[in-house]
């Protein structure tokens, strides 16, 4: 029996309301967005009125002219290899730095974490330079570099976190054992990160599958381009068709969603074992 | 990597070996972060307009200017109004949603999905979506407003309004995130604790605070890490829904950037304050840290 | 599991080399269109290319749609030494751009240039930096259906005080009466480009100052009056600083909003949301009865190519054969806006009896692309904004001005 339970009932109506509150306001972005996609560009009624008829024409264009189904798989190819790189560096670079305290390493975690905090706009020309001198515009690499190196700081700060929050007697028992740091690494210490890694894969795994401002300098080719500046394309500066951006949206939000859907339990089940220290 | 006992084995038999592991990682930000920004700074001296193939240098006077600009200026009490804005909130509304979800009742699983949601979404879209909710003549808020019989509402043409507006929805937008983090903050506490209060006699609030919140400490850390610099960083949100307006007066110092770059054409200055925004946000990340790092330790 | 992972990977990696690897000896043309992906015009780009690569097998030509910002595209890209082959200037093809484009002069076509177009356009010793599409006549675009309800007519409006007028009996008929994009933040700029040449060239004519770095202090104090004297007779939208010009050509469609200057497309815009609504645009008003109103000319959708293209041969191919008759009317009809060059006639549906009627009056260029320092268009949006939102008085706006031009000025000789 959890004692944690609030007991008295005054607590429990207020924040049931809230909750409720909390739903609804959450929700009414996402009817607006269905409201928009199934109505024609004619339809000038509310935004709260359900749409008169099925219409789907805003899904065959994003679809046909936004070419969206292309730039869902670019983006899956973009973020399931940045996701791989964000994990596996992240790992690696987490361990030295939560097990060394030394100045110098404090130094390298804290520029680290002050590497998260460059808005990307201010390094854009100078990157958009060096990607061309190295060929590196309009190609998957280029972008999975850049958005690599965009989330690897969180990905950093997480698992070093978490390796703090692991007991050192248990290396100090392989290290006698005769293993080296290597090995201790391989062996103690990556098969524990699996609950930290979900983390780090949900969390960094939005922001690379949403990233805007970059990638729609970087992949300019609409044969490349990723879902974000894919919806983006349907805004210019004299024309805009919301209801073609918002199908492109819905579609563009939906294998998160199921994916989402799907991870749920595991996520926050990685979140309470990685205890966020 | 079998027990090979040869040289590099035996180098990491020594601690500090391992120090490599985290090269890769600092080779990626020296060539993807670094380079970028030591241009900049280097820009940042400059006259550049932002495309053309010459420009001179004019020493620190893009620097001397910034302290006299008065957008600039305004632009710097924006970046912390979103910055802590939003952080205060998201810790708000993602703590107490998440106590109460901690709790087993009908539909659960449905309001932590829902919550969550819109993190899942595009900062872009998410701002469009709420541009067509607040429109002063379409909007879906204004709807309401006339059926209640009142006037309509600029909600995005008064700074103050605008202002607040940005700050709710960057935060209704990720207070999911910082749910799941107190959630499984929560989870992870014993509930012996509340036994032993309770026999104590402690009051709900008297737990809340000598238990819940020493425990939580860590998640408090990461969560408001990721908030107040998601918030100070803050773009996209500012762009589709204000575009910096009325005027300049909700412009942060990323948006101005993006107006002096490439609108004024001035990018030597623009440059400058993307030097000035990397320090600001560096200061007010590592004090934070210190601080609440320190919090810790006193529990 | 670790297996299955490695194999992943290796498959991702596959796919990546041969996704980046092109076939040899092609000919690739980029072309940045500054429209969006499902505008009638990319639609037409798209068709037109392949139909241009079907002639010419070697050529491989990529179409980038744009997004709200064209402009920043452009520039990172010319600032890396990487532009495009081909891009739309944005009417900037002489003012800005001219260093880094061919001059095309010499083309087949350009002898047909539209006659609105050549002050606009053409060079000092007559160079041509772009290929237009189609020449931009702007006035003020009107709903006739708000306008009927006020009991407005547009000939009887000639001078400013005029306009004044017919706004506020708009206001008294519920009318929001004029409508300005301060959100899209670019369009509060057209005052100046609309209302200063009523000023500064057909009442004051103070050319030869402008361009030889005397910035007219009371000319554009009396510019900025005009836009002053919009703001305080509560004329303008109350949502001025949260619209888009999307809203304001959903207002046009609906009838709500009787005026807006802004180029034609916010027209066209309103009638893909109501096909059959009843929208022109009329001249600009002058400051007095005795001067006569005109029509803002110049380039819109406007081609330029590269310098340093490596395609250079082909992308004037692509050019010449954009510019064919047929070709070029379809271009132009989709656009609903006259061709850039006078071989080609185009149907302007809706827009043809306002298209008509401004053949009766003077055309003058865009005020600050022809007069005004490159670069400066900027602190022109900025301090016409702070009139409009009362954030700068008109004397602190002109004095900022003055100081932006005559940086600007200096800069550029």
């Amino acid at each position: 029996m959890k004692i944690k339970k609030i007991q008295n009932l005054h607590w429990k109506i207020p924040a049931g309301l809230m909750v409720l509150l909390m739903i609804f306001l959450q929700l009414v972005p996402f009817y607006i967005t269905l409201a928009v996609a199934f109505k024609p560009k004619t339809d000038l009624s509310s935004r709260w009125m359900i749409p008169t008829s099925i219409y789907f024409d805003n899904f065959l264009t994003a679809i046909s002219r936004g070419r969206i189904l292309t730039a869902m798989l670019n983006s899956l190819l973009v973020t399931s290899v940045a996701i791989l790189l964000i994990c596996l560096l992240g790992a690696f670079a987490g361990y030295p730095l939560a097990r060394i305290k030394s100045r110098f390493n404090k130094i390298v975690l804290m520029t680290i974490l002050g590497v998260m905090m460059i808005p990307p706009l201010s390094v854009l020309v100078p990157l958009y330079s060096m990607m061309n001198k190295i060929n590196g515009v309009n190609t998957y690499w280029g972008i999975i570099l850049i958005v690599t190196t965009g989330q690897l700081p969180l990905s950093v700060f997480l698992y070093s976190s978490f390796i703090s929050s692991i007991p050192v007697e248990l290396e100090e028992a392989a290290l006698l054992d005769g293993c080296n740091y290597i090995q201790i690494f391989n062996r103690i210490i990556l098969p524990l990160l699996k609950p930290v890694t979900a983390s780090v894969i949900i969390l960094t795994g939005i922001f690379v599958w949403n990233e805007y401002q970059l990638s729609l300098y970087i992949l300019s080719s609409p044969a490349k381009r990723t879902i974000a500046p894919a919806i983006g394309a349907f805004f210019s500066q004299s024309s805009s068709n919301l209801g073609a951006a918002a199908a492109a949206a819905l579609l563009g939000v939906l294998p998160l969603v199921v994916l989402y859907l799907f991870l749920q339990k595991y996520f926050i089940k990685g979140m309470i074992d990685s205890a966020l220290k | 990597m079998e027990q090979r006992k040869g040289w590099l084995s035996q180098l990491f038999f020594k601690k500090e070996a391992t120090n490599i592991l985290y090269v890769p990682a600092l080779i990626l930000f020296a060539v993807f972060t670094f380079y970028p920004l030591i241009y900049g700074l280097k820009i940042s001296f400059t006259n550049w307009n932002g495309y053309s193939q010459n420009y001179g240098y004019v020493g620190f006077l893009n620097y001397i200017e910034l302290f006299k600009d008065k957008y600039f200026l305004n632009a710097i009490k924006n970046t912390l109004i979103f910055g802590f804005g939003c952080t205060i909130f998201q810790q708000i509304i993602g703590l107490a949603v998440a106590i109460t979800l901690d709790h087993k009742f009908f539909g659960r699983n449905f309001s932590r999905i829902v919550i969550y949601l819109p993190v899942l979404v595009s900062p872009v879209i998410m701002g469009i979506i709420y541009y067509l909710f607040l429109h002063y003549n379409y909007g879906a808020l204004n709807d309401i407003v006339v059926l209640l019989g009142y006037e309509r509402i600029a909600w995005l043409s008064k700074e103050n309004w605008a202002l607040i507006a940005i700050v709710i929805v960057n935060t209704l937008q990720f207070c999911g995130i910082s749910m799941i983090i107190y959630l499984a903050g929560l989870q992870n506490i014993p509930d012996m604790y509340y036994e032993a209060a309770k026999i104590d006699g402690a009051t709900d609030f008297q737990a809340f605070k000598y238990i819940t919140i020493p425990f939580l400490y860590p998640a408090v850390i990461t969560s408001v890490t990721i908030n107040l610099i998601g918030g100070l960083k803050l773009f996209d949100v500012i762009k589709v829904l204000t575009n910096g307006g009325p005027g300049y007066s909700t412009n942060s110092i990323s948006t101005l950037i993006d107006i002096t770059y490439f609108n004024a054409q001035n990018a030597g200055y623009a440059s400058s304050m993307g030097v000035f925004l990397f320090a600001m946000i560096l200061i007010v990340t590592i004090t934070l840290h210190k601080v609440l790092k320190k919090g810790e330790v006193e529990v | 599991m670790k297996k299955s992972l490695l194999l992943v990977l290796v498959a991702l990696i596959a796919v990546l080399m041969t996704a980046s690897c092109s076939s040899s000896g092609e000919k690739k043309i980029e072309f940045m269109t500054g429209t969006g992906v499902d505008t009638p015009l990319f639609a037409l780009y798209e068709t037109l290319a392949k139909e241009f690569e079907a002639k010419n097998k070697n050529v491989k030509i990529e179409l980038i749609p744009s997004s709200t910002n064209h402009e920043g595209e452009v520039k990172t890209r010319l600032a890396s030494g990487d532009a495009p082959d081909i891009w739309m200037t944005h009417g900037w093809s002489k003012g800005r751009y001219a260093e880094y484009l061919v001059d095309l002069s010499k083309e087949k076509w350009a002898k047909d240039l539209q006659n609105g177009l050549k002050p606009v356009m053409l060079g000092k010793n007559g160079e041509l930096y772009a290929f237009p599409i189609d020449l931009d006549i702007a006035g003020i675009i009107y709903s006739q259906t708000a306008l009927d309800a006020a009991g407005v007519s547009i000939d009887s409006i000639n001078t400013w005080d005029d306009f004044i007028a017919a706004c506020e009996k708009l206001k008294a008929a519920g009318k929001t009466p004029l409508a300005v994009a301060g959100k899209d933040r670019w369009p509060t700029g057209l005052f100046i480009d609309w209302i200063a040449p009523g000023v500064m060239i057909t009442q004051n004519s103070k050319e030869a100052d402008l361009m030889s770095g005397k910035f007219p202090v009371a000319e554009w104090k009396q510019t900025l009056d005009v836009v002053a004297k919009f703001r305080d007779k509560g004329i303008m939208n109350k949502d001025y600083s949260s619209a888009t010009n999307n809203d304001i050509a959903m207002g046009l469609a609906k009838g709500d909003v009787g005026f807006t200057m802004c180029m034609n497309f916010v027209a066209m815009q309103a009638f893909e949301l109501k096909p059959d609504a009843k929208i022109g645009y009329m001249q600009v008003p002058v400051m007095s009865a005795n001067d006569k109103p005109y029509y803002v000319i110049g380039e819109k959708n406007a081609l330029g190519i590269w310098k340093d293209s490596k395609s250079l041969k082909e992308a004037k191919a692509f050019i010449s054969f954009l510019a064919q008759k047929d070709n070029l009317t379809k271009l132009a009809t989709s656009v609903g806006s006259p061709a850039g060059l006078s071989t080609v006639n185009v149907d302007l549906k809706q827009l043809t009896a306002s298209f008509e009627r401004s053949t009766k009056f003077a055309g003058q260029p865009y005020f600050d692309r022809v007069f005004m320092p490159n670069g400066a268009w900027d602190a022109i949006v900025a301090t016409t904004e702070g009139v409009v939102l009362k954030q700068m008085s008109i004397d602190e706006a002109v004095a900022k001005m003055k100081s932006e031009y005559e940086k600007l000025y200096n800069q550029q000789k």
